[in-house]
């Protein structure tokens, strides 16, 4: 990620659009490569998974035993979870079922597909609400930040947003519980759940969007606020204070295009912060998600089920990632 | 030229500042230390009604089995500062030395940044869970364990391109012109100059690190309920939240300012570029 920040000394964004048919074919195979990329690396994160799944000590039958549970017994679900053959076997038949949609049986026996076919859509729904907020809060804020550099609103803004990212999202979520739901009672400290397994009214979406949003904000604020600084120390970016354009020209025309790049990148590595976050806000809230799921997983020591949402999570950071790639080109075009 | 600081104006009232974020920073780390020795009560028997309010010899109230809030408070830091010290500390030694041999060997570059890359799609926290619960029994060593093997990809990767410019400096070149072995050249040419980049990101590696082991410790990976923790107080008391809302206000408030404050204290104490490098990870 580090060699995003370095744009050419003459960013002029756009220029490197795909005019020719050469060009267009050469940015193509340079997509796919990344792309690629991408899922290789997931397959090898599927490998890690599986490992530490499988080759640490303690399996599934055993975690989920009951007491008094005769070594028959144990032998018995072991073979029914398929724990008795060997390793390479496994890893075989897990690998070619993942296409297929099947993240294997929990501990306790259920599909970990169908154990998450609820919760996990309402996950993104809360996920994805606080990364839009994220993105459109830091943007502003790394902006007016940057507007005038140094300045007490520059200051301001940088030690609050360091100061945010460093606490933890229940903390965070503690403190929203205690000022807007029970100081001045303004919103439900649990989520309902409705017949249909969403949250039965969006209010309930307000304090766990806020938890996540706050850290995270104060994180990808630093990210704009850096990604500007480095512009605008470019000499297209001096050349324009120089012929006397009004500030925020200067800033939002020839600073933040340049600046893109660095900050879709930055933004894309922080959803997985925000996955984990979320798997703790939820678990505070109350809220119908992966996090309640994670929860439940923990206490019956279920690795499976565990594993299962790391595969979904892993895919989605490695779906942003590859949009902030894609951004990356389009921006860089050919320079990438 | 409105863009450029005059930084040098700024100094004196800087080292004001840093002393003052020091000093503050002490204070949450002092309380850790000293906390149990002045420990009004015992962690783990009731000396009033569950969820009581401030009072009756019960400073903070009680919690949900009626044990002293503020006794808890003061024992609850101790261990999660430990373990991310710990934490902190490995994981900046394997990274500064695995960093500095990384911009000599290209290879070893390659195979670091491939690493990272794939340590990135994997959130830290789902990370922790699954070591943590592939390995029964391992409680706060496996959250440590897991916090180091997650972390010193990332960590590596700030080294080395800090590193990287240094790999083609003169000295450096002349060294390995002498025919030096690699570990002396990391060792001696290229550490002395990372100073600055080893202290932030030591800095920045116990916030995350507390960040991390206070997650888990909420989740109830790692230290288990009789044990007095903050994280694991916020999430055994949030249920009695309206009876005594000491009971999560005060370990909460406990877990800010110690992050906040080593933060604060880490960004201000390290040069611009750095702190660029390190937070941009």
């Amino acid at each position: 990620m580090s060699q995003t920040a370095k744009t050419g000394p003459v960013a002029a964004p756009g220029t490197g659009a795909a005019t020719d048919p050469r060009r267009a074919a050469h940015i193509a195979v340079r997509i796919a490569g990344t792309a690629g990329r991408r899922i290789l690396m997931l397959i090898v994160l599927l490998a890690m998974v599986f490992a530490a799944v499988e080759i640490l000590p303690g399996d599934a039958a055993g975690a989920s035993a009951e007491r008094g549970e005769s070594a028959a017994d144990l032998a018995a679900r072991r073979h029914l979870l398929g724990l008795d053959r060997p390793l390479w076997a496994r890893f075989a038949h897990w690998m070619t079922a993942l296409p297929t949609g099947d993240l294997g049986t929990s501990a306790r026996g259920q599909k970990v597909t169908e154990l998450l076919a609820d919760p996990l859509p309402n996950t993104l729904v809360l996920a994805m609400t606080a990364f839009a907020i994220t993105v459109v809060l830091s943007l502003l804020l790394g902006c007016w930040a940057a507007a005038r550099p140094g300045r007490p609103t520059d200051r301001i803004i940088s030690h609050t947003s360091t100061a945010a990212f460093a606490v933890p999202e229940f903390v965070v979520s503690a403190a929203l519980l205690l000022v807007l739901s029970l100081w001045t009672g303004w919103l439900p400290a649990v989520t309902v759940t409705g017949g249909d397994g969403k949250p039965a009214s969006w209010t309930m979406l307000i304090m766990p969007v806020l938890a996540l949003v706050i850290p995270q904000a104060g994180w990808n604020t630093r990210v704009v606020r850096g990604a500007l600084a480095d512009q605008a120390s470019t000499p297209h970016v001096e050349a324009a204070h120089l012929d006397g354009l009004p500030l925020h020209h200067v800033l939002l025309r020839h600073q933040l295009p340049g600046a893109v790049p660095a900050i879709a990148t930055g933004m894309a590595t922080s959803t997985g912060l925000l996955f984990g976050g979320a798997v703790v806000v939820e678990t505070l809230f109350n809220y119908p998600g992966i996090g309640s799921v994670l929860a439940g997983a923990v206490a019956a020591r279920d690795t499976p089920l565990i594993a299962g949402v790391v595969i979904c999570a892993g895919a989605v950071v490695s779906l942003v990632l590859l949009a902030a790639d894609l951004i990356r080109y389009a921006v860089l075009g050919a320079r990438a | 030229m409105t863009a450029v600081l005059p930084l040098a104006a700024r100094r004196p009232s800087r080292r004001v500042k840093t002393t003052a974020l020091v000093l503050i920073a002490a204070l949450p780390l002092l309380l850790a230390v000293a906390g149990p020795l002045v420990a009004p009560h015992a962690i783990d028997t009731p000396v009033t009604a569950p969820f009581a309010t401030p009072g009756d010899g019960a400073l903070l109230g009680g919690d949900q089995l009626g044990r002293d809030v503020l006794s808890r408070v003061l024992h609850g830091g101790t261990l999660l500062i430990a373990g991310a010290l710990l934490v902190a500390v490995v994981t900046t030694l394997a990274a500064t030395l695995i960093g500095c041999i990384a911009v000599l060997r290209p290879g070893l570059g390659r195979a670091v940044e491939r690493s990272a890359d794939v340590a990135i799609l994997l959130p830290p926290l789902l990370g922790i869970m699954l070591i943590a619960l592939a390995w029964p029994g391992g409680g706060r060593w496996a959250v440590v364990a897991a916090a180091i093997i997650l972390g010193v990809p990332y960590a590596v990767r700030v080294v080395a391109a800090a590193a990287s410019p240094l790999a083609t400096a003169g000295y450096v070149e002349a060294a390995l012109g002498r025919g030096e072995p690699t570990p002396y050249i990391a060792l001696r040419e290229i550490l002395p100059n990372l100073r600055a980049t080893v202290l932030t990101l030591f800095g920045l590696r116990f916030v995350e690190a507390v960040y991390v082991i206070s997650m888990a410790g909420f989740l109830q990976i790692g230290p288990q309920p009789p044990a007095s923790d903050w994280s694991l107080m916020v999430r055994e008391n949030a249920s009695g939240i309206l009876l005594n809302p000491w009971a999560v206000i005060a370990p909460s408030l406990a877990i800010a300012l110690l992050a906040i404050a080593v933060n604060l204290v880490t960004l201000c104490l390290a040069p611009d570029t750095t702190a660029k490098a390190v937070t941009r990870s």
